[in-house]
């Protein structure tokens, strides 16, 4: 009776254990690097002139990293901004990708995002795509470039900071 | 006891493995910003004409619409907003020296100021432009504010004549 219990306990973490793993492998991953942008705005010197109102970060200020699964196909990353904790509407935040990144997988494809994207408050917007073909892609350093438009002395003087929420998901 | 740790490392490491967003942040500071000057630079000349027909009164010179105000002006959300003031720096017995600024034109934008009627400048600060929230004019002549400054008699018995008696109209943006 122990015997068979014991049996039956096995088997059981068996199937926890391989259901983990197919799960393991069956989701897609998404990793942010690189670095967080900090703006140094050059002072005005000059009575009656504004901000340049666009400034660019380096052209791989964020990096990212996704993995897409054979079984699953396809992904892709997504956008929004959050306010951190404080964003003014005027300003107003633009990503591209700047490159491929890195893979081994020789069939997978990355598309879309090579000019400017607008970054939404809240919503999700699609920046890339990428497909999996006969392989699982993975995708290292994937350059992301910054763009902040709207500058002006016209929004309140204060330190303002968001966040930028990358996620990869089903297309 | 060992089984439970390992499948919560093993939960754990899918956790982990199975990330499926991320963020950075993007940080800014927009500093107070108080400037103002005027446009062209330069002294601009007042002359009165004497008269050429005995009886007659000196001529008032011509008002003088040459000199532009420029400003850029960022404040806190809570900030007050700023006003711009003018002095000058002796009163001529007999004459008034007066002042006026136009709304603002040409290729700023924000909350800019408000005129206010025209002043008849003494050597204390008044103001000639008020309201003046986040806001540029846009830089050099045809920007901004317009000045109209006139000469014009108050008490003729005072009047005395003189040359080149120098006049500093001094200009302040405040809160």
């Amino acid at each position: 009776m122990l015997l068979s219990l014991k049996k039956y306990v096995k088997k059981i973490s068996l199937s926890v254990y391989l259901l983990i793993s197919w799960e393991i492998k069956s989701q897609r991953t998404l990793t942010v690097g690189g670095t967080n942008w900090v703006l140094n705005i050059p002072a005005i010197t000059e009575a009656g002139t504004d901000y340049a109102g666009t400034f660019e970060s380096a052209a791989n200020e964020i990096l990212l990293g996704a993995t897409v699964p054979l079984v699953l196909g396809s992904g892709k990353v997504s956008m929004h901004y959050e306010a951190n904790p404080a964003w003014n509407s005027n300003l107003i935040l633009n990503a591209r990708r700047t490159g491929n990144g890195t893979t081994s997988c020789a069939t997978c494809t990355i598309t879309g995002g090579t000019t400017y994207t607008n970054i939404p408050l809240t919503t999700d917007v699609e920046l890339f795509r990428i497909t999996a073909i006969l392989a699982l892609a993975a995708y290292t350093n994937i350059p992301v470039q910054l763009q902040l438009t709207g500058i002006s002395v016209t929004i309140p003087a204060a330190a303002y900071s968001s966040r930028i929420v990358f996620t990869i998901s089903a297309l | 006891m060992v089984k439970p740790i390992f499948l919560f490392g093993l939960l754990l490491s899918c956790k982990i493995l199975s990330q499926i967003t991320g963020n950075r942040t993007v940080t800014l500071t927009l500093p107070v910003v108080t400037l103002m000057d005027v446009e062209p630079a330069g002294a601009i000349s007042l002359n009165y004409t004497a008269p050429t027909e005995a009886g007659n009164a000196i001529t008032v010179p011509a008002a003088n619409t040459t000199k532009w105000i420029n400003y850029t002006s960022a404040i806190t959300a809570s900030g007050a907003a700023r006003r711009i003031t003018a002095s000058i720096s002796q009163i001529i017995p007999g004459t008034d020296i007066r002042i006026q600024a136009a709304a603002a034109s040409g290729s700023g934008g924000g909350t800019l100021g408000t005129p206010s009627a025209q002043v008849v400048l003494t050597t204390a600060a008044q103001t000639i432009i008020s309201g003046i929230g986040g806001a540029f004019t846009g830089n050099g002549a045809n920007n901004g504010h317009r000045l109209a400054i006139t000469l014009t008699n108050n008490t003729y018995a005072d009047l005395t004549a003189r040359t080149n008696t120098p006049i500093v109209i001094t200009y302040t943006i405040t809160e």
